[in-house]
C-alpha cells in the first residue's frame, strides 16, 4: 500500500538535489551564477502537495516562486536553465494537462531540462491509478507515456530517491521527466 | 462584435525602427523577441545575447522572467506581442510579484495577429495593458505613441529600476516569422546562450 510521505524528507531531498545540480554546474562552467539560495520551486499550488509549500514558506534557502499558470511556470524554468539556476515544477495533474503545449515546444521540442513533481490529487490509497474513478488521476501516467516523458511514481518514503535520479535523467537527456506524487504529502 | 483591430499605418510607429533603437543602446542586456519582433531582431542582433520564443506563443515574459530571476547582474528586454501576450495574460501577475528590478517588458501593439493573417485580438486596440500591467504591480507601466518620444525615454527605460512596462502602439512589421528565413532552432538558442553567460570549461 501506498504510503504519504512528510514534507520534511521531500524538502531535505530537493536541497541535495539542488546541492548536486549546483555542484555539477560549477564543475562544467566557468561563471556559474552565484546566489545565496540553492534553488527554485515554481509552483502553481497542488492540493496534494500542500503540506511542501507551507513548509518551503519556511525556508530561506529555497526560493518559491508562485506562478498564476503551469505554462508560466515551464517556460520561467527555461529562463532559470539557461542562466544556469536549478529548479523544481510543483504542480498537479490538472495542470499537465493544461500545459502540454508548453511541455512539447520548451520541453521536448525546445530540448530544455525540466523536473516535474506533479501531485496525483484524489488518487485512492487502495488503487493503481490506472484503475481510479478519476480521470485526472487516470490520464496522467497515459499521457506522458503518449508523450514519451520518463516517469516514476513516489509511493512512500522509501522513494524520495527518485527526485535526484529524475533530476539528473531530465539534464542527461535534455527534456522532462516527472514524478508523480502518489499520495498526499504529510 | 467588430473591433478596430488594424491600425492606421501612418500615425504608427514603425517596428523595426524600435528595435534598431533598442539594438543600439541595450548594451550587455538579454533579449527575448516573439512572433514579428523576430525576423527583424535576428537581422540586426544574429549572433548574441538573445533567446527568441518560438514555438510556445505567449511565453515570451516567463522565459524573459527567469532569466532576469537567474541573471541579475543583467538587464533583461522582452519584446513581446499584444496577441501573444494576451495568450498568457496572468504573467503580468507572476512577474509583478516576482518583481525583478532588471526587466523590461516592452510590448508591441499592433491590435493583430499578424503572423496568421493579421486578424483582430480580442478586444482590438481598445485593451489597455498599461491598466493590466499597472493593476498587476509593475513598478512603471506607460504607453509610448511617437518615436520621438520613445528615443527620448529609451535610456532612462534601460536603467531604471523595473520590473517596467512599455506599451509600443506600432503598425505592422516588414515581416513575420511565416514571411521570413528560418531562424536558429529554438533549442540551438537555448544552448547558445547558456554558453554565453555560463561559459562551458574546456574539456580536456
Amino acid at each position: 500500500m501506498p504510503e504519504s510521505i512528510p514534507a520534511t524528507l521531500i524538502i531535505d531531498t530537493l536541497k541535495d538535489t539542488f546541492r548536486e545540480a549546483r555542484a555539477a554546474l560549477a564543475a562544467e562552467v566557468a561563471e556559474p551564477p552565484k546566489h545565496s539560495h540553492l534553488g527554485w520551486i515554481l509552483s502553481v499550488p497542488d492540493t496534494h502537495q500542500k503540506s511542501v509549500l507551507a513548509a518551503l514558506d519556511k525556508e530561506e534557502q529555497i526560493r518559491v516562486l508562485t506562478c498564476a499558470t503551469e505554462d508560466e511556470a515551464t517556460t520561467i524554468a527555461a529562463g532559470l536553465h539557461i542562466g544556469g539556476e536549478p529548479c523544481v515544477l510543483m504542480i498537479q495533474h490538472a495542470g499537465l494537462y493544461a500545459s502540454v503545449n508548453t511541455l512539447r515546444g520548451v520541453g521536448m521540442d525546445g530540448q530544455v531540462p525540466i523536473f516535474y513533481m506533479i501531485g496525483l490529487l484524489s488518487r485512492e490509497k487502495d488503487k493503481e491509478p490506472k484503475d481510479s474513478r478519476h480521470s485526472m488521476v487516470r490520464y496522467a501516467e497515459p499521457l506522458l507515456d503518449t508523450f514519451g516523458v520518463p516517469h516514476a511514481r513516489l509511493e512512500g518514503p522509501d522513494d524520495v530517491h527518485l527526485i535526484p535520479e529524475y533530476y539528473r535523467l531530465s539534464r542527461e537527456r535534455k527534456g522532462p521527466a516527472v514524478v508523480l506524487v502518489g499520495l498526499e504529502t504529510i | 462584435m467588430a473591433h478596430d483591430a488594424k491600425p492606421p499605418e501612418a500615425k504608427l510607429m514603425k517596428p523595426e525602427e524600435i528595435l534598431n533603437l533598442i539594438h543600439a543602446q541595450r548594451g550587455s542586456a538579454i533579449c527575448v523577441p516573439t512572433m514579428t519582433t523576430g525576423p527583424h531582431w535576428r537581422t540586426i542582433a544574429p549572433d548574441d545575447l538573445s533567446v527568441g520564443c518560438v514555438g510556445f506563443m505567449g511565453g515570451a515574459s516567463s522565459l524573459g522572467l527567469g532569466l532576469a530571476l537567474a541573471r541579475p547582474d543583467r538587464r533583461v528586454l522582452v519584446l513581446d506581442g499584444d496577441g501573444s501576450l494576451l495568450m498568457q495574460l496572468g504573467s503580468l501577475a507572476t512577474v509583478a510579484g516576482a518583481a525583478p528590478r532588471n526587466l523590461v517588458h516592452f510590448l508591441f501593439k499592433n491590435g493583430v495577429y499578424h503572423t496568421s493573417g493579421a486578424q483582430g485580438i480580442p478586444g482590438g486596440l481598445t485593451v489597455d495593458f498599461v491598466a493590466m500591467a499597472k493593476g498587476a504591480g509593475y513598478r512603471l507601466a506607460l504607453a509610448i505613441h511617437d518615436i520621438g518620444d520613445f528615443k527620448r525615454r529609451l535610456p532612462e527605460l534601460l536603467k531604471a529600476e523595473g520590473p517596467i512596462f512599455v506599451e509600443l502602439h506600432t503598425g505592422l512589421s516588414e515581416q513575420t516569422p511565416m514571411t521570413a528565413r528560418v531562424g536558429v532552432p529554438f533549442p540551438q538558442q537555448v544552448s547558445d546562450l547558456r554558453a554565453k553567460l555560463l561559459k562551458p570549461r574546456a574539456r580536456a
